[in-house]
């Protein structure tokens, strides 16, 4: 298939090279040439604006950050797509937004897929990735190929937007997750407990989580350096307090941890792994250490 | 070997009848006569009190409701310590307040009586099928010999520190369970507020990050609408109570699980005690816009 890609961060740059590896044609384009270069050098084809990516391309993917460079992106892209094409966005980014590209799309015979995903640079690099998309039923038969080769949990949750608020929905059950297991490693150590050993009571339980298993053994080992950067997470949790706020959702746990990011933000952490929430709770001092 | 056996509620049962088929002799006491109806057919003996119960055995299980209940069965009138040799091993296997535990433990030890907590997660299903969760805290030499006994309940049985530690694991995994809870039914109620199947996005989540045995089991529960207990939703108030109070003697800031206390509380006030945990998503949904 005709393939472009644009957005070659920790996430899309392996997702791109999945797909140049599966044998499609892959049109690039990036602001910083020099980020697509791994790219080319494998084949794939460099092209001069996102216009002309949408020219050369049935389906384009894009993997940025935030809901305005997706919304400025679809519309250069909307200078160069024929009618027929898709649009397909792995980032996450408001549910409402989605569905503005989607509408500004529709208008000139295009469909637009929100496609977010869960699983980190790991779950990427290693095609193990849960996808969840919204549009048409009916792009299905053209989408899971692509989706086949970059994860392995591939759900259709509903219309365009819908991939956006079961991400939302995935950002505030596992951030929360991290903070309860932050939570109950600050108390296990205030008690003078080893959480290692509370965590591996706990992971054949009902408490057990992929959250605990990952999260929880950071937390174990104090290693903050590595695994999600906080500050991405933190930037999910504005958009779906926002999103919450907009339908009249009250979110009483994720809140709270709303405004733990907040303080991790604050100091200066949002480059580090989330598990360093159990720092946040560690500000205040006090408890038998 | 003789085994006395307090407290023959719903997660009680059936763990002594796990020891009894494992062909241990039991000796049990019970404020209520109705509770020992179902050992009739198996090697048991009603004892008049717990001292008595202790008098005739080298382990005494203890599985009850609250810090008070323990504390009434192992050093109250006519308790256990009254009636326990020097050597006895004493297994508590309630969910209490660590720090009530620990004080327990050492009253006991006064008097040459071994301790262990040892509270359970996996609910009454967990229970019957002898596949729970053990959380234990005590000496490693007594925990080594009651460890064949655990080993007859659950399926992962731990010893995750001193006397207290027990405890303090059961509150770290009400914490998760709590919040978890909560934090899927804010993610449910939000996803319907929006427009978008809940059990679409419960299937989408399932094989990401935010996997998780609540996700996995409560997440159905509450997608089929299905509000039975399970584990009502009073207990899991009262686990986070302990959990609050331990954060409170600690000077600790815990604030998710603060905030999943405060649902459990609006659960239990509005009537929805004795239904599952679950019900945190009538409570939300209760909470927001009308449709």
């Amino acid at each position: 298939m005709r393939l472009g890609f644009i957005g070659f961060g920790t996430m899309g740059s392996p997702m791109a090279a999945h797909l140049l590896r599966a044998g499609h044609v892959l049109h690039v384009w990036s602001r910083r040439a020099a980020s697509a270069d791994f790219l080319v050098e494998q084949g794939a084809l460099r092209c001069e604006s996102p216009e002309a990516v949408a020219r050369a391309s049935e389906i384009v993917c894009t993997n940025v950050t935030g809901s305005a460079d997706v919304e400025g992106l679809a519309v250069q892209l909307g200078r160069g797509f024929a009618p027929g094409s898709i649009h397909v966005d792995f980032s996450t980014i408001a549910p409402a937004a989605a569905q503005r590209v989607a509408a500004l799309h529709a208008e000139h015979g295009v469909d637009f897929v929100d496609a977010p995903v869960s699983g980190g640079g790991v779950g990427a690099q290693n095609a193990t990735l849960a996808i969840m998309w919204g549009g048409k039923s009916a792009l299905a038969a053209r989408l899971d190929p692509i989706f086949a080769v970059l994860g392995k949990t591939v759900v259709r949750v509903g219309e365009a937007g819908a991939g956006q608020v079961a991400k939302a929905c995935n950002q505030m059950v596992m951030v929360s997750t991290i903070a309860a297991c932050a939570e109950a490693a600050r108390l296990a150590q205030a008690s003078g407990v080893d959480f290692g050993r509370v965590r591996e009571a706990m992971l054949g339980g009902s408490a057990g989580s992929r959250v605990l298993d990952v999260f929880g053994e950071r937390m174990a080992r104090r290693d903050f350096a590595a695994g999600v950067e906080a500050r991405l997470h933190h930037k999910d949790f504005a958009l779906l307090a926002d999103a919450a706020a907009q339908v009249g959702a009250p979110l009483p746990v994720a809140a709270q941890v709303w405004q733990m990011l907040n303080a991790l933000m604050g100091h200066g952490w949002g480059g580090r792994d989330t598990s360093c929430l159990l720092e946040v709770l560690e500000l205040p001092g006090g408890g038998a250490e | 070997m003789d085994i006395g056996f307090i407290g023959l509620g719903l997660m009680g049962r059936p763990l002594a009848l796990h020891l009894a088929s494992a062909g241990h002799m039991l000796h049990l006491w019970a404020r209520r006569p109705a509770s020992l109806e179902p050992f009739k057919a198996v090697d048991a003996l009603a004892h008049v009190s717990a001292a008595e119960v202790a008098r005739h055995t080298d382990i005494v299980f203890v599985m009850v409701a609250d810090a008070p209940d323990v504390e009434a069965v192992c050093l109250g009138e006519a308790g256990i310590a009254e009636g326990g040799k020097a050597g006895l091993v004493v297994v508590d296997m309630s969910t209490i307040n660590p720090n009530a535990a620990r004080e327990i433990g050492a009253k006991l030890a006064a008097k040459g009586i071994d301790f262990l907590d040892a509270p359970v997660s996996g609910g009454e299903v967990g229970a019957i099928n002898a596949a729970l969760t053990i959380m234990v805290g005590g000496k490693a030499e007594v925990f080594d010999k009651v460890k064949p006994l655990f080993e007859k309940m659950g399926k992962s049985v731990t010893l995750v520190g001193t006397s207290g530690a027990g405890q303090v694991a059961k509150a770290c995994n009400q914490i998760l369970t709590g919040v978890g809870v909560a934090a899927v039914a804010e993610a449910f109620n939000f996803a319907h507020k929006s427009g978008v199947d809940p059990a679409r996005v419960r299937e989408a989540l399932l094989g990401g990050f935010a996997y998780s045995r609540i996700l996995e089991a409560h997440g159905q529960r509450m997608i089929d609408r299905n509000f039975a207990p399970g584990f009502k939703a009073w207990m899991h108030q009262k686990d986070l109570r302990i959990v609050m109070e331990e954060a409170h003697r600690l000077g600790l800031m815990l604030p998710s699980a603060a905030a999943a206390a405060q649902v459990f509380n609006a659960i239990v006030g509005s009537g929805m005690g004795e239904e599952d945990s679950v019900a945190a998503l009538k409570l939300l949904e209760k909470l927001s816009s009308p449709d």
